[in-house]
Parts: structure tokens; sequence; C-alpha cells
């Protein structure tokens, strides 16, 4: 009898989900977990500052060219996500409830300037708005001097456009589910439209607007790229983390540590405050019929019209300038009004390493993340308990860790033997799988709820153990969620700058690196051809994805 | 081969709250055995433990005396009907009825002869190459039954299956499934809130209340001799009195007296123990009350409102016992209607007045 129980226990122990349930906890200590411990502990006993355990910590409060670099920080992001409120949510409101002319095609704009490499944003409009850029030079011959594109302004302009997508996106799925009779019953007490909207609609979207805030604000806060080609002597915390970490090279990035923890603590911070607000402000909703549209008056009608026509087209603008400049001769950064294939030539020089590289890695992630992804998401919606949501709050913290910050986490942990991985191509996949694990996880958690225990009972029931119930019941059933879940993961990973750039040796670099390294070097329309190809290849699944999966817009954030 | 199923004091709390407490429930085999109550009672969670889907926190589940414990609810088989049906939307109607059989590796010749064979016991057989979806709610269910059965279960477990179904298709199934089961002969366990269907389907009940097993006898019994006030209360219309036992008698009957002050014999239900000058409850059946010309013996009582019914009328006295006392007359032809205002005497017949240790809960 005893013996038996112990058995069962023993079984029990090394059946299919305790296994996953380590496996997945493994993945998050090692990729996770101990690159953070190794530099926050690097930032206390690193001996750069001084002797003592807070020195770089002082050195960095103490110093103006380190500690301006975190109020730049701060000054760009809160200003980018101030005015990404200021356009993303009546842009939304405009495009979900007034009868504008093509409603779809810009929904469409908006997430193509959203899924677009923000770097090559930045660049494209150093091409329109740089010293000699186009635009700069035609105005001038006008006599009007456009204001400069570097420096902080600049920065904010293009996260601004670069980001307000997170505001649209989420604001727009809010509106979706707000019922009519909301609205006309605040109409029906005789509350006007924008009193309705200030005092009915806007509280109920306060966990989109503030998810999509806070959303803005880390993106803005973490991106290296950006800042890097706009910033010149503006400095932000991002770019100051990456500069000391090439200074150190070969030596422990002590400073680079230091700054890095500093950043976390930021985005970490941001993230609470997210889940926080997010709870605080949460409505039960449902939109049994959902917000009608409305036919507005000629005047405001074309009022409307005009604010996001233009905002569409100048988020657009960036991007066809890079088709136009892919085709045009460059002498360097001077690009010629005449057509040419020239630059594409780079692209198949490339084909072999870095594109290569680029669709491999991506590729090997995606399916990593699709895997583990939707088995951690079994683990946290049906298997709920201590260690259930252990594994929860540490795929969460991936979340939280900026890329730039894994990179330097991986470097510092993986750099001497017995596990010398950098430059593998392992690093680099093994980081971009735990950076997109959340969304994987996520996205399948959110499937889960929908889904009824009882179809995974009833396969129980009938004799099939878990693993194989898993197998071929609850993995069919979540295939959609799957594909579209890794279709996402794939366009996002696809693009990604910080981490490779600190993570990458030459043989392992890849196509947004050599973009990055292309526009240092002054090769624009090189470059132009390059991002016209990451950008395709970014957008190639997204559109499989809302063809032929009838996914919306929404999906993506 | 069908078993016999055991539950030995099985008691389930849920952190603090306790969901089943010491239940002991024989179930002989090939029995029909439906456990009733309202939502809350406890019995799906002991339907799920028996099932494998929830640990008990202690006792025993056997089945044919086997202790069954720590095993896995995959390899208890136990064929499970659930009450949203979960069928497998992504397989056919042949492939679902399938499933438990392909997970048993048995051949496919035999599989294919076996599905046939249950598509064809719940007349689905022309639809074997249909997707769920494409199913009605009680073909669904059907599936499922199949499905269940099919793996030949030595325990057939049905959680409310029919609950979900409307009144037309309910009533159908339920016939359906207790000739399916008598031609199994497989042992049941069936769990349900609506009494109509326990005491029609069922070869014997037990009537839950707040993880408590209250009764477990034949549906006629449950119905005709309730044994604690819970079931009395539960099963079918009753009037239910506050009385004080003045006497109590040898022989077991007791001389109640009425808020009223009227006095009436009656026996105690059975196991039920009275204490002379106590609170206790007098449970009276509508239709076992005859009406008589005021004065002529039994309560006295005012008819203070009538629900004509057309087969049955309802008719409400006053006997100062605060709540009115439910007559049920017939309405056959001849049927003499009270006036209402009017006073009549209400006599009990025979026998079927019981009391009941305790007072009702309001």
């Amino acid at each position: 009898m005893t013996t038996s129980v112990t058995n069962n226990r023993l079984r029990g122990l090394l059946s299919f989900w305790p296994i996953v349930t380590l496996l997945a906890l493994v993945c998050s200590v090692f990729l996770l977990l101990v690159p953070v411990w190794n530099i926050v502990s690097l930032s206390f006993a690193g001996k750069e500052g001084g002797a003592g355990v807070f020195e770089n910590y002082v050195m960095f409060f103490s110093e103006p060219y380190y500690y301006r670099s975190l109020i730049n920080s701060f000054i760009v992001s809160i200003s980018a996500t101030v005015l990404a409120l200021v356009i993303g949510i009546p842009a939304a409101y405009i495009v979900s409830r007034y009868n504008i002319w093509a409603r779809s095609l810009i929904k469409t704009a908006v997430v193509l300037t959203f899924v677009s490499p923000p770097f090559i944003g930045s660049y494209s409009w150093v091409i329109l708005l740089g010293r000699k850029g186009v635009l700069t030079q035609f105005f001038a011959e006008w006599g009007i001097s456009l204001p400069s594109i570097y420096g902080a302004p600049g920065i904010i302009f293009v996260f601004t456009l670069q980001y307000f997508p997170f505001v649209f996106l989420l604001v727009s799925s809010g509106l979706k589910s707000i019922d009519q009779s909301v609205e006309d019953a605040a109409r029906n007490l005789g509350s006007g439209e924008a009193r309705t909207f200030f005092t009915v609609i806007a509280p109920l979207l306060l966990p989109s607007i503030t998810t999509g805030a806070l959303l803005v604000f880390i993106a803005a806060f973490t991106d290296l790229g950006t800042p890097i080609i706009l910033g010149e002597k503006f400095r932000v915390l991002p770019v100051l983390i990456y500069g000391e970490f090439v200074n150190d090279f070969g030596g422990a990035p002590v400073l680079a540590s230091t700054l890095a923890v500093l950043l976390l603590i930021v985005t970490t911070g941001a993230l609470l405050l997210q889940r926080w607000l997010a709870r605080r402000y949460a409505y039960a909703t449902a939109a049994i019929r959902p917000l009608v549209m409305q036919s507005p008056r000629p005047v405001k009608r074309i009022a409307a019209s005009l604010f996001i026509y233009g905002l569409i087209l100048l988020a657009l603008l960036p991007m066809v300038n890079i088709i136009i400049s892919a085709f045009l001769k460059s002498n360097g950064p001077v690009l010629v009004a005449e057509f040419t294939f020239d630059n594409f030539d780079k692209v198949w020089r490339l084909a072999g390493g870095p594109l290569k590289n680029t669709l491999v890695f991506t590729t090997i992630a995606t399916l990593m993340c699709a895997v583990m992804g939707t088995m951690i998401a079994y683990i946290i919606a049906r298997r709920p308990g201590k260690i259930s949501a252990l594994l929860d709050t540490a795929v969460m913290f991936s979340y939280a860790v900026p890329g730039i910050v894994l990179g330097v986490g991986l470097v510092v942990t993986y750099h001497n033997p017995p596990l010398a991985l950098t430059g593998t191509p392992l690093i680099l996949i093994l980081a971009y799988f735990i950076r997109r694990l959340p969304f994987s996880v996520r996205s399948s958690v959110s499937a889960l709820q929908q889904l009824s225990k009882d179809t995974e009972e009833a396969s129980i029931n009938l004799g099939a153990g878990p693993g194989m119930t898993f197998l071929k019941i609850t993995v069919p059933l979540l295939s959609m969620a799957i594909l579209s879940g890794a279709l996402l993961t794939w366009s996002n990973t696809i693009r990604e700058l910080s981490a490779t750039l600190v993570l990458q040796s030459g043989r392992t670099t890849t196509m947004s690196v050599e973009i990055f390294n292309e526009v240092a070097n002054g090769n624009f329309g090189t470059a132009s051809a390059l991002g016209m190809t990451l950008i395709v290849l970014t957008f190639l699944p997204l559109v499989l994805l809302f063809t032929f999966m009838g996914k919306s817009e929404e999906a993506l954030v | 081969m069908t078993k016999s199923v055991s539950i030995e004091q099985i008691t389930k709390k849920f952190d603090s709250s306790v969901a089943v407490n010491n239940v002991s429930i024989e179930i002989g085999q090939g029995e029909f055995f439906t456990l009733l109550g309202s939502s809350g009672c406890g019995k799906t969670t002991l339907l799920r433990m028996v099932a494998g889907f929830l640990q008990q926190s202690s006792g025993h589940i056997r089945f044919d005396r086997k202790i069954i414990d720590t095993v896995p609810a995959h390899e208890r088989n136990t064929g499970m009907v659930f009450q949203n049906y979960a069928i497998f939307p992504h397989l056919t109607v042949a492939e679902n009825v399938a499933y438990g059989l392909k997970v048993r590796k048995q051949a496919k010749g035999d599989i294919d002869r076996e599905v046939r064979k249950m598509l064809e016991l719940v007349r689905l057989d022309h639809l074997a190459h249909r997707l769920p979806r494409e199913l009605s709610g009680g073909q669904q269910q059907r599936v499922v039954l199949a499905r269940a059965l099919a793996i030949r279960p030595d325990v057939l477990l049905m959680d409310e299956p029919l609950s979900n179904l409307d009144t037309e298709m309910r009533l159908h199934l339920r016939s359906e499934i207790r000739a399916i089961q008598q031609q199994f002969g497989v042992t049941t366990i069936y769990v349900t809130h609506d009494q109509e269907e326990a005491l029609l389907i069922s070869d014997r009940v037990a009537v839950m209340s707040m993880g408590n097993v209250e009764q477990i006898a034949r549906p006629g019994d449950i119905y005709l001799n309730p044994q604690t006030l819970f079931v009395a209360s539960f099963i079918g219309d009753n009037n239910l009195i506050p009385v004080e036992i003045e006497a109590l008698a040898a022989d077991g009957t007791a001389s109640a007296r009425l808020p009223s002050g009227e006095r009436t014999e009656a026996r105690a239900a059975t196991g039920q123990q009275l204490t002379q000058g106590t609170k206790a409850t007098l449970s009276l059946r509508p239709q076992d009350i005859d009406l008589a010309p005021a004065g002529t013996g039994g309560l006295q009582g005012k008819l203070t409102e009538l629900q004509f019914l057309g087969g049955t009328i309802k008719a409400f006295f006053d006997l100062g016992t605060g709540k009115p006392v439910t007559v049920s007359l017939q309405g056959r032809h001849g049927t003499q209607i009270p006036v209402i205002g009017e006073t009549r005497s209400l006599i009990p017949l025979p026998g079927a007045t019981t009391l009941y240790a305790g007072e009702v809960k309001a």
C-alpha cells in the first residue's frame, strides 16, 4: 500500500507537466534571472568608481555626464508619451467613430508605421530633415529654415510618430468594448459630444490609455537606435550603456552594468505601475451593441479628415522615403536624383550572411517561443499554484528587461567557459527567445481562458494522459492562437537591434546591425535598400495574419 | 465488465470550506445512481473525485473493492458525459467516438466496427463524418454519450448532461439515456439538480445538501418517506408546519400542538428522535389533505387564496401558522370548490402526517 502510493507520487513527479514546468523554470533562471543577477552584482562589486559598494552609483549621480543621460531619457520619454496620447487618442476616436474616407487603409498605415524598425525611421528623417536633407534644402531655397532633426526635439518627434500606434491601437480596441447604450444614456441626460467623451467615454478607456501610455514610455525609454542616430551630443541612458559596453570590451562591463540596472529599475517600475493601474481602473464592460459610426457635420468631418490624413502622411513619409532612396544613386550621405538598382547589390551580397542569419535566428527563436510559450501558458492557465505563479512572474519580468540590459547580462554571464556562448548564433537565438516569450505566453493564455476545461478533461477521462491530451486536444484547438502568436513574434524579432548590437560578432551579424552600420558609415542608399528588405520581411507575416486569419490590427498590442 | 463503486467517508475541503463532508455511498454493479441537490451541495465535487479530476482530502474510493485513490484520472476507465458536452470541436463525430479507443491502441478494424455500433445505438450513424458545429445540442450530447460508452467504462459518470438542452430534447434524451444504460448494464453515477429527472431515471437517489448526504433511497421512498426535514422540504410540494411536541406515546405517536393551539396526532418520520416539550415540524403533503365542512374534526382553516391550474386546484388555508397551508384538489367534474373566506376542516389522510425534530429555516 505505502509503496504503491510512493510509486504513484514518483510517477506524478516524472510525468509530463512537472518536467515541462522544470524546463521552463530552468530557462527563465538561466536566460533571465542569472544574467540580471550578474549585472546587479557587478554594479555593486565591480571596481570602477572606487572601492565602496555603492561607488559606481555614487559616481553616476555625482558626474553630470552620467546623470544628465538619465534626465535626458526621462525628458524624451515623457514628452513622447504625452504627445503620443495627444495624437493617438483623438486619432483612434476619429477613425473608430467618424465615417471618414479610407478608414481601413488608415489602420493599415498605422500598423505599417508600428512594425517598421524605429532606427530605420530615424535615419530616414535624417535623409529628409538632416543638415543636407532633401526637405531642409528644398525649404531653404524658399528662405524657410526647418527645425533641426538632431537632439532632443528630433528624438521626441520620431518617438512620437513611431510609438503613437500603441495608443491608437489600444484605444481603438478599448472603444470596441464600450456599449452604445452608455453614450446614449449620457446624451439623453443632456451632455454634448465633447462632454460625453470626457465624462463617460474617456474614463471607460482609462485602462487602454494608461497601458498605451506606459508602453510608449517603456519603448521610448529603452530605444537605442534612434538616439544614437539622432542624439549627437544629447545622450540618453541606453546610448550611454552601449558606449560604456563598447569601451569596456574585453574587461568586465562594470559601468555598463550599473547603468543597465538603473534602466531596469525604471522599466520594471513602469511595468508594475501599468499592472497596478490596469487592475485599478478595470471596468468589466462587455459591448452587446458596440458604439456606432457617426456622420459628423461637414466642417467637423473635414477637420477630422485633415488631422488624420496629415498624421498618416507624416508617419508614412519616412517609409516612402526609404523606398524611393533605395532606388537612388548616392554619393555617400548625399542622394542623387538618378534611378539605380545598385543599392540592392549589397542585399545580394548579404544574402548568405546577415540576411541568412536574420532569417535563421528569427525562425528558430519563433519556433522555440511557440512551443515553450504554449506550454508555459498551459501551466499558468490550467495548473494554478505557487510554481505556476512564480513562472508567470518570471515570464512577465522578461517583458520588463530591455534588450540592451538583457544583452549586457548575457555577455557578463556567458562570456567565459564553461559556457562561453558570446559570439555564437545560440546566444542571439536565446536572447530573442527569452525577450519574445511573454508575447507567445500571453496570446496562448488568453486563448486558453476562452477554452472550456471540460474538453481537456473529457480527453483525460477517455484515457489519454496529460501529454497526449495536450498534443491531441489543446494544441489543435489553440492552433490559430499559436500561429498568430508566432507570426507576431517573427515580425517583432526580425527587427531587433539593441540586444543584437551587444551580442553579435562579425560572424553572427544580422540585417538590423548591417543597416545600422551602413547608416553610421553614411551609405544611405545601401541602408535604404537593406531597410526596405527588412520592412518587407517584417510586414509579410502580418499580411498573412490580417488577410488569411481575420485578425484585427489590435492583435498587435 | 462494469464495476461497483464504494465511496467511503469521503471529505473534500477547499481551503477552509468543506465541499463534501464525510460521505459514504455503496453503488452496486449496474445500478443507476443519482446525486441530487441544488448548486453548491457538493454533488459535482463528489463526481469529479470519482473521475479523478479532484483528489479527496480524506476517505477512499473503491471500484470493485479495489482502492483507486492514487490512480490518475486517465487510468480510471470512467466514461464521463459533461454538462456543456465537451465535444472535441476539431474532430468529426466518428473521430470523437473513436478517440478513447485509439488511446487504448485498439486495432483499426475493431475501432471502426465499434464506432459504427455506438453511433447506431445513439442513432447518429448518418452523421459520422460531420463536425460537431454542424450538430444540434442534443445530437452533440448523444455523440458524447456514445464516446463515453465506447471505451466500455467501468463506471459511467454524467454531470447534468441534460441541463443545457431545451425541454423537449431533455425529456426525449432522458428516456434514451435510461434505455441505453439498461441495455449496457453499466454502473452509472448521475448528477442533477432536477428532482423530477432524478426520481424518474434512477434506481436510487442520494439527496445532498451542503456537502452532506441527507438520504439515500429508491425514488418512491425519497418522496413518500423523507427521512430528514431537508428532504421533506426539498422534494416535491409540502406543507411544513411549526409545532411543539406535547406528549409522546410508547408506540411512537406524538401529540403536536400547532401555533393556533389546535392539536394533532402524528408519527415521527423514520430515524427522527422527538423530545417532549421541544419544537418540531409537521409535514403534510398538499394532496394528502381532504376538505370537510367546518367543525367536523381535523384542523380548522380559512381559505385565503385559490389557484386554478386545470388538473389541480391549489387552495391556500390560513391555520394561524404564519405560512398558509396548501391543499391540492383535483380538478374533476363535481369537485366542490370552496369560496374565499370560508372556513373548512382540513383532514389529513391516515398516516400521512409525519414529524421532524427541529424547525424549518425561514
